[in-house]
């Protein structure tokens, strides 16, 4: 079982980077579960038509503890195993929770145990702002860390924070940093800036992503490119990348 | 009283209390985690947390005699702004350690809600710990009011007791009572019973050295006695493969049987003993009693024992006047006790003890005319009575022995009266430090 965490700055397009890689592997015959950790609980939209699907933080509210497994997974297109941890009311609570909450159930439920993904996904909020964001990196959980960035400051200043909270807990044995993720939006001298945060982190650049309608497209299907554009350039270049993050993870 | 007390015939489920505003009586009974864990010899215990939180334990110690093994981390809020909480936690708990006169053979840290409400990386943390003092056994303990979720502190607890147990070869002939506060006495047919087929018994309550403590995983089969040790025996099975046995603390002479038969078929014991005789002994010391104290009101409460319905239908078989009982909920598997009880003594009553309205039942300064007789704390307190055998959890009776024993603390109890105000303000009576 391969488990990766996939971090960056807050619309970079990670939700979107990594149902598409989900979707991807799922083509390739990999079971893949997919973990949103952000309160927005939008990670896994494009898997489910657009569907929302009810939080663990929602089950928790609903049903305090008694949660069967089955209710925390749903089957997403292509077979993806979708969860989403949500988060607290707007202005209230806390969001870390949210992610602890959701982590330590699924654990507590054995969910690794039971549906035995080859590949699981934590698509994680932003910044790692606070111990709850930074609960994928641990021990037990993520292997690698990716960072999707554009060339844009404050997406390389997130992905810089990320290396930062990666560095401090290098002697904890938490994952290390596989590499970067670039999603372009055609910023200035984009490819430069990525070469130069890739030299600051000493993290390879797995790769790039072109700026293009065709994920607009599908997004606005509730789709993935993958499920929506199958032959389209876009959908063969998240096919490389999500070949990319495996080796990469593997190494 | 008036108002919560139920008669039994009226009584519809197994709750007494079903919910509110609640009370808490200065008759403090059962032991708590923080005196459970003073069963493990020469160990320490550290707890981390807000002052507020951590006074409470800090005055268990000094009460039981035990703040010299007892330290605490004092959280501040800044050190929740920008410190990392595994640090934190790994560089109190060595320096704790550093300035201690000897390294202590086990450590229990006592994490509080905080740690769980931040996910404090605890694995890092005892991991740390373990490379630093690789000689000492490091035992995660809790006190997380808020964040609790399923198992209850009580359980936890006594699950974490034996959670410095390792793997050892087991020896055949030795077996483990586990999960109570006190020793069961060595005259019980328990001990006859299992002593007479060749076993050595270990308990946790007798053990005098860490080492003596740690040869409890030699066992190669636990017996438990109270609901609350369960997920202790499912955890060794689990982690030392220990078999385990459930055998209930209970009066009538039925389940007793029903007791030794369940042991002795388990462990295939080819010594027997003669429970006539036992029986019959019992039965004479129960006449003896009876003619001393005759129809004195008898009430018992849910800190004496767990099977206090049993007890109270034993007491009534055998004509003692049990008038009432203070619990806040019935165990399941006191049903069919509760259920005689409901149709031979429809008019017994069931009292709660944590229902607001508890406060205004009885003060210390109110002396009741009549003499009536408490087995248990709680109910000592709510009766105002002095004449009260002072039981927890079964203390060490077990079996017809613990009849016997008990008829003798009845006996006591009518003719003496007990200190009530100064005993039963002491938390976990018999726990020293």
């Amino acid at each position: 079982m391969l488990k990766i965490a996939v971090y960056g700055k807050g619309g970079i397009g990670k939700s979107t980077t990594v149902s598409n890689m989900s979707r991807a592997l799922a083509s390739q015959g990999y079971k893949v579960l997919q973990i949103g950790c952000d309160p927005k609980a939008d990670s896994t939209a494009n898997l489910t038509g657009g569907k929302r699907i009810e939080t663990i933080l929602d089950l928790i509210r609903r049903k305090n503890q008694n949660i069967s497994l089955d209710e925390m997974i749903t089957v997403g297109d292509g077979g993806v195993l979708c969860v989403e941890a949500g988060g607290p009311t707007p202005g209230l609570g806390c969001a870390g929770r949210g992610i602890i909450n959701a982590l330590e159930l699924l654990e507590e439920k054995k969910a690794y145990e039971v549906y035995k993904p080859d590949v699981v996904f934590y698509d994680v909020l932003g910044d790692v702002v606070c111990g709850g964001f930074s609960m994928p990196m641990r021990d037990g959980y993520a292997d690698k860390v990716f960072v999707v960035t554009s060339g844009e400051a404050m997406a390389i200043y997130a992905a810089m924070n990320i290396a930062l909270a990666i560095e401090n807990f290098k002697d904890r044995g938490y994952a290390t940093l596989g590499g970067i993720i670039l999603n372009r939006r055609n910023v200035p001298e984009e490819d430069a800036k990525i070469l130069k945060l890739s030299e600051d982190t000493g993290a390879p650049v797995v790769g790039k992503l072109t700026f293009s309608q065709t994920v607009r497209e599908a997004e606005a299907l509730h789709k993935t490119v993958i499920e929506a554009f199958p032959e389209s350039d876009m959908a063969k270049e998240y096919i490389e990348l999500s070949k990319a993050v495996l080796e990469h993870t593997k190494k | 009283m008036n108002g919560i007390i139920i008669k039994a015939k009226d009584l519809d489920k197994n709750e007494v209390f079903s919910g509110g505003v609640e009370y808490s009586s200065p008759a403090r009974g059962k032991w708590t985690i923080a005196h459970l864990s003073m069963l493990i010899p020469h160990s320490h215990q550290i707890y981390i947390g807000a002052i507020c939180c951590l006074r409470g334990v800090a005055l268990s110690a000094a009460e039981f005699n035990g703040l010299d093994r007892y330290s605490m981390i004092h959280i501040k809020d800044f050190d929740m702004v920008d410190t990392s909480m595994e640090g934190f936690v790994i560089d109190g708990v060595t320096d704790i350690l550093n300035h201690l006169k000897s390294i202590p053979p086990c450590v229990l840290l006592y994490t509080t809600c905080i740690h769980h409400f931040v996910a404090c990386d605890m694995n890092l943390v005892f991991r740390t710990l373990r490379e630093r003092f690789p000689r000492v056994d490091f035992v995660d303990c809790y006190m997380t009011p808020t964040m609790r979720k399923k198992t209850a502190p009580d359980d936890l607890m006594r699950s974490q007791l034996y959670a410095a147990l390792e793997q050892k070869e087991k020896k055949p002939k030795q077996i483990n009572i586990i999960g109570n506060c006190y020793a069961k006495s060595h005259d019980s047919e328990l001990y006859t019973l299992l002593e007479k087929n060749g076993y050595t018994i270990k308990d946790i309550c007798t053990c005098k050295t860490y080492s003596e403590y740690k040869s409890m995983a030699e066992s190669f089969c636990n017996i438990y006695m109270l609901p609350q040790a369960a997920l202790a025996a499912a955890k060794l099975k689990s982690r030392l493969n220990q078999n385990f046995i459930y055998l209930p603390q209970v009066y009538t002479f039925d389940k007793i049987e029903q007791n030794l038969t369940l042991l002795s078929s388990s462990l295939n014991l080819t010594q027997s003993i003669d429970t006539e005789v036992l029986k019959q002994n019992t039965k004479t010391k129960i006449e003896q009693t009876k003619k001393i104290i005759g129809s004195t009101p008898i009430a018992i409460d849910y800190t004496a024992t767990n099977r206090h319905v049993n007890l109270a239908r034993f007491l009534l078989e055998n004509n003692f006047n049990v008038f009432r009982i203070y619990t806040d909920v019935i165990h399941p598997e006191e049903n069919d006790d509760l259920e005689w009880i409901k149709k031979n003594f429809p008019d017994t009553e069931f009292s709660p003890t944590i229902d607001y309205r508890c406060r205004f039942v009885n003060s210390l300064s109110k002396k009741s005319s009549d003499k009536k007789i408490a087995i248990g704390q709680k109910a000592a307190y709510f009766l105002n009575t002095e004449h009260f055998v002072n039981l927890i959890e079964d203390s060490e009776l077990s079996g017809f022995d613990g009849i016997c024993r008990l008829c003798g603390l009845l006996i006591d109890a009518y003719n003496n009266k007990k200190d009530m105000r100064n005993l039963i303000q002491v938390k976990a009576w018999g726990c020293e430090g």
